[in-house]
């Protein structure tokens, strides 16, 4: 039985073809998807999504979204996806440094919340470029 | 007769003639004012005048023919980014109305649906980068103005989201309009720039210092119409705006999209209507988590949809404007150049006529 991943963003489609197994960050903890899954339909949560294909790990850096499974087809929808290969090691650096010292002098209920989220997907791309090296 | 009557103002109408070299304006105006019939006797301007306003027509021409090009050539990016998210929202849309028909029966309670009573309301007023678009920027601003205006009425304190240079310059030379941000459009909206406009709205939301966030945009009608509207972001309603009780879908699942495409040589526009197929469910599907909580993850997306719809409608609509502004300058700058050249070449005939005379007359005389 095959598996076929196919993750979307408002820009395009990202990844559209079959792999063996993913581990997807859901709101509720980490799960893995291999065949024949139950059909399932999840929140997701920022965080990294890790895809196998035959014996090789790919990361990529989810931004938040919903993930539906069911019938080997998984559809995530996400409003910004990033393959781990992709991001610029520095640049992901630079803005998790600039998102702290922003949560840090955020003042204020609604700019915690803004430096909140953008700690996080900050943190998310950093952590998608260690789990490769 | 006219010049008989004013002869000390030919100087003067002379002067009036040459600011009348505009080709941006009407051609009505133009043809009066180079009308040769008129306008023979009181232009004392040279030829190497004339030839030189020529040449400048030419060139402003040769501007506005190619922004016209470059502004197709956009259209034509703007609406293979609208294509290029069809299958995101095409799910998406999917998505939220199976988890409705789920939630029919369930009183939920997402922060982004709540509807308070309105003290504040946020607007983010989507504008141009670039003039030389007809009025395509005005037209918006005044809608904003009038809405401002309308709240005001009603008592109610508002705030404004800048999004577009346009907007920007105009928000920051009225100082006494609240302005929370502004922002900067680019070229072609990606998702990132709807995120950024989205994480402002939703922390604005959130935290209650707003209660209703409206977006003013341009909707995208054809090449040569669009309309300024206003439609309210926030508070999202899980039920009213994705899909009434009976199934129909109000909103959402109607896809509109244009298309560029030539017909027998001609630009034109055509707007396809596509109805998203709802597949019925898995009755065996399980949500991991609660559902309210998977529509507290849904429904940011689809803020985030909606608002980078707005903003392809609103680029979309800009290039058309300029399109049809810079056909219209076009049209105009040929005129003028073939009105001037008459005028160039009645002088050019005149003054050989002049010159002959001359030569015969002195030749006349040596006899």
């Amino acid at each position: 039985m095959t598996l076929n991943l196919c993750v979307l963003t408002p820009n395009r489609i990202v990844w559209d073809s079959e792999v063996k197994e993913i581990i997807l960050s859901t709101n509720s903890g980490q799960i893995g998807i291999l065949p024949n899954h139950a059909p399932i339909a999840t929140a997701v949560d920022i965080g990294i999504l890790r895809i196998r294909l035959t014996d090789q790990w790919l990361t990529m850096a989810l931004m938040g979204g919903f993930a539906r499974i069911g019938n080997n087809e998984i559809t995530v929808l996400v409003n910004d996806a990033e393959k781990g290969s992709d991001i610029d090691p520095q640049e992901a650096q630079q803005t998790l440094e600039v998102a702290e010292a922003n949560l840090s002098k955020a003042e204020g209920k609604r700019q915690t919340i803004e430096a909140n989220l953008a700690l996080r997907r900050a943190r998310t791309r950093v952590e998608a470029l260690n789990m490769i090296s | 007769m006219w010049v008989s009557s004013k002869p000390s103002l030919s100087d003067a109408s002379a002067l009036s003639f040459r600011s009348f070299l505009n080709p941006f304006q009407v051609p009505s105006h133009n043809s009066t004012s180079c009308n040769p019939s008129r306008s023979v006797t009181p232009i004392h301007c040279g030829l190497r005048e004339l030839r030189e306003r020529i040449d400048s027509v030419k060139n402003t021409q040769k501007i506005t023919e190619a922004m016209k090009l470059v502004a197709a050539a956009k259209v034509r990016r703007a609406q293979e980014a609208v294509v290029n998210g069809r299958p995101f929202s095409e799910t998406l849309v999917e998505v939220l109305y199976n988890i409705n028909e789920q939630l029919q029966t369930e009183d939920v309670d997402v922060p982004l649906t709540k509807v308070r009573p309105v003290k504040k309301v946020c607007l983010v007023v989507v504008t141009g980068d670039r003039g030389l678009c007809g009025n395509f920027n005005n037209q918006l601003i005044k809608k904003a103005e009038a809405r401002m205006a309308e709240l005001r009425g009603l008592g109610l304190d508002y705030t404004v989201i800048s999004v577009g240079k346009k907007g920007n310059t105009y928000f920051r030379r009225r100082p006494y309009i609240p302005v929370d941000k502004f922002l900067e459009g680019g070229s072609l909206p990606t998702a990132k720039e709807a995120q950024a406009i989205a994480d402002d709205v939703f922390s604005f939301f959130v935290s209650e210092e707003v209660d209703k966030v409206e977006l003013l945009y341009t909707k995208f009608v054809s090449l040569v119409k669009s309309d300024p509207v206003i439609h309210t972001l926030l508070p999202l309603s899980p039920k009213g705006e994705i899909c009434d009780i009976n199934g129909t879908c109000v909103d959402a699942a109607e896809d509109e999209f244009f298309r560029l495409t030539t017909r027998e040589g001609k630009l034109t526009v055509e707007r396809d209507v596509v109805r998203t197929q709802t597949v019925d469910f898995s009755p065996i599907l399980q949500f991991e988590q609660d559902p309210v909580q998977i529509l507290d993850a849904l429904l940011p997306l689809y803020l985030n949809s909606q608002i980078l719809r707005a903003l392809q409608e609103s680029l979309a609509s800009e290039l058309a404007a300029r399109m049809s502004a810079m056909s219209s300058a076009s049209d105009n700058a040929s005129e003028l150049k073939k009105s001037l050249s008459l005028v160039y070449n009645r002088q050019r005939q005149a003054k050989i006529t002049g010159e002959i005379l001359e030569i015969v007359a002195g030749a006349n005389a040596q006899i």
